[in-house]
């Protein structure tokens, strides 16, 4: 089975306080923040790793791919997707401020198209934009089903039917697709039992993790000498515009942090009530 | 010009990203509850591939070194090139993340890797390497390094009163060791002591044994209270008439070049400081300058104020300091050469300064919340001033630095 990830790197989400914002206020500055991979693109890399290995004896069974649209320097970001374990990077050369949903989505039509995976597994949204909509821009785009919010993964034949289980407000709701699709999923990916492949026995569990696995020394040095192609949309044949324009951002209320201590629950809910006015 | 690579950068978020979600939770446990260290580290050691990788090539030296091509160990071929510089950097990424938050855990670790398992593959037989040092090198065993007494530390070998006495085919040894780090856990353990063959003291020869856990007439105490360093157990080892035989001796012959192999001991162990107090800076210093930009006082932040600016940047020049002097490192193992003892010893002795200097400064900076246990300041100060005496003190330093001016 062959899979395509996209991933994007965005200011770490940790230090999300310390964004600032520009002058003008039309511009969100990351400046001397430090560049993560998307939590989420991290963890859909997280569940395609696992749907092209066989977990129990660690040996790959599929291939993944991972791609990036960003400028230069953000082949750091494929380069630590390759050290979990991908087997090749392609990086789209890209202005951020050029980017929205969309341009992003019909590069990454081109991408598919060129790479022919069986599915594309990707976050269902990045921490920075949380537009949540590349993934069914994209799954439109390729006339492909789309499952977005998967939590669970299962498949046997490769990824030619998929049961996946959606997590929606009223409850789990569980679907049959035919690849190729296009998967987007939430952080519940990362359960143990989430991704099934056919492969790893069923009985297998993977560590509890908050976040995808870590690299291994080994599996650093080895990401340097993986592949990775560079590309632009220039030359994909892509040469949409950005639709959305964003006008002014404001960042929140600073918060007080005074800290009160109550002696009962009676006490709490009183103040919740009557001094916070949150109840 | 060295720097931090890309690759190294990257092994930094991933070592940093284990220590935050496997390690800071643990610190109560760890620093105030007496966890031992070790079920966290040999986790890491697995997470990242480092223990099989480092067995897995000290396994391929020792089949060459079985078929008469050199000797196995895990130190660089000393011929250098852009790879050792690499793997010796890649060696001390981890030591200085783990010292931002736990300078103990290096300790455990450096002391059953670098020197126990070090002693046995640098003076033991192949034989003695086969058997024990693959398990040290994953932290499946917990190796410890005995030279201190009550009565020796700074004269290590002139007041060192443990004895070894011929006994038929092997030995018989007796002695007392205090300080000693994992002593309290260890598994496998390098006791140094004196040939006792009726001569006089000062003429015995130096000689080095494995003992495993266990031994009729071994005793390792509990672990010791003290100031800092609470997540590196250290205790006392008591040996009353423990017999040996000659497979235990290490390197199985009396003709042991002891002392200078004792020197090259104390040189690596020295190098290591500079890392590890990088480590403690780094961290420091993150922490007050956040406390100076968030901490308000007289309607403004105290980094407002110059006494405050004057800290912070007295940190960041030691900051600079001790990075160069890894970097330093890096590039000496790049071009094949290791620092000479008095070089370790000059650098140590800025090191564990620094770190003690800059900590201090942190907690004074911090007002009353430095004082509290609740700072993560509070402790790597406490930590900060073992570096001053573990490995050779400041004293011992400066006298090693002088003698090699006055050679």
């Amino acid at each position: 089975m062959k899979i395509l990830v996209p991933i994007k790197r965005v200011a770490d989400p940790d230090n999300a306080n310390k964004v600032k914002i520009s002058g003008d206020g039309t511009e969100v500055t990351s400046e001397g923040l430090e560049w993560k991979m998307n939590p989420f693109d991290e963890w859909s890399l997280e569940a395609a790793l696992r749907l092209t290995e066989d977990g129990k004896t660690k040996s790959r069974v599929g291939e993944v791919v991972v791609v990036s649209i960003g400028p230069k320097d953000a082949v750091a970001t494929i380069r630590q997707g390759l050290a979990m374990g991908a087997e090749r990077g392609i990086l789209v050369e890209g202005e951020d401020k050029k980017l929205d949903a969309l341009v992003v989505a019909k590069i990454l039509q081109k991408i598919v198209e060129k790479e022919n995976p069986d599915l594309v597994v990707l976050g269902k949204q990045t921490v920075d934009g949380d537009s949540n909509l590349v993934g069914t821009y994209l799954a439109e785009f390729l006339g492909w089903p789309v499952a977005n919010y998967a939590t669970s993964i299962r498949t046997s034949d490769d990824g030619k039917t998929l049961t996946i289980v959606r997590e929606l407000d009223t409850g789990a709701a569980t679907l049959e697709v035919k690849g190729p699709a296009v998967i987007t999923t939430s952080d519940r990916i990362l359960h143990p039992h989430a991704v099934k492949n056919g492969v790893t026995p069923d009985d297998f569990a993977y560590p509890e993790s908050e976040g995808g696995r870590y690299a291994s020394l080994k599996g650093i040095m080895a990401a340097k000498k993986k592949p990775v192609e560079e590309t632009s949309a220039a030359a994909l044949g892509v040469d949409a515009a950005p639709q959305v324009s964003y006008v002014s951002f404001k960042l929140p209320p600073a918060r007080s942090g005074s800290t009160t201590f109550v002696e009962s629950a009676a006490e709490l809910v009183q103040k919740l009530r009557n001094e916070a006015k949150v109840l | 010009m060295i720097e931090w690579s890309e690759q190294h950068k990257q092994i930094r978020a991933m070592v940093r990203r284990f220590i935050e979600t496997e390690i800071v939770p643990k610190r109560e446990a760890l620093e105030f509850g007496d966890t031992p260290p070790y079920d966290v580290l040999r986790k890491m050691l697995a997470t990242f591939g480092i223990g099989e990788m480092n067995k897995a090539m000290f396994l391929k030296a020792l089949e060459k070194e079985k078929r008469g091509e050199g000797t196995a160990s895990l130190e660089s071929s000393g011929k250098g090139g852009p790879a050792a510089a690499d793997a010796r950097a890649m060696q001390m990424i981890p030591i200085i993340e783990l010292c931002r938050h736990s300078p103990g855990m290096v300790t455990a670790l450096g002391v059953s890797i670098g020197l126990t398992a070090g002693a046995i593959m640098k003076r033991g037989t192949t034989a003695q390497k086969e058997r024990w040092v693959p398990p040290l090198l994953t932290l499946e065993k917990v190796g410890a390094w005995a030279i201190t007494e009550p009565g020796s530390g700074s004269d290590a070998f002139g007041s060192m009163k443990s004895t070894a006495r011929r006994d038929g085919d092997g030995y018989v040894l007796n002695g007392s060791k205090t300080f000693i780090t994992n002593g309290p856990y260890a598994d496998t353990i390098v006791f140094i002591c004196k040939l006792d063959e009726g001569n006089p003291e000062h003429e015995r020869k130096i000689l080095s044994f494995v003992l495993d856990k266990g031994m009729p007439g071994l005793v390792q105490s509990p672990p010791l209270r003290k100031m800092g360093l609470h997540a590196s157990p250290t205790g006392e080892l008591f040996l009353e008439d423990v017999r040996v035989g000659k497979d235990r001796l290490l390197g199985e012959t009396e003709d042991q070049p002891a002392r200078s192999s004792a020197k090259e001991t104390f040189t690596a162990e020295r190098t290591g400081v500079a890392a590890m107090a990088l480590g403690i800076v780094e961290r420091c210093l993150e922490l007050s300058v956040d406390y100076a930009k968030n901490r308000v006082q007289f309607g403004r932040p105290i980094g407002e104020f110059q006494l405050i600016q004057l800290k912070l940047a007295k940190m960041e020049i030691a900051r600079m300091n001790l990075q160069n002097l890894v970097f330093r490192q890096i590039e000496l193992a790049g071009a094949g050469r290791e620092l000479s003892l008095a070089e370790a010893s000059a650098g140590k002795l800025y090191a564990a300064q620094a770190a003690m200097e800059v900590a201090l400064e942190a907690v004074q900076l911090f007002g009353g919340n430095g004082y509290m246990a609740e700072y993560q300041v509070e402790q790597l100060c406490r930590d900060a001033k073992v570096l001053q005496i573990y490995g050779g003190t400041d004293e011992i330093q400066v006298s090693q630095i002088a003698r090699s001016l006055l050679a």
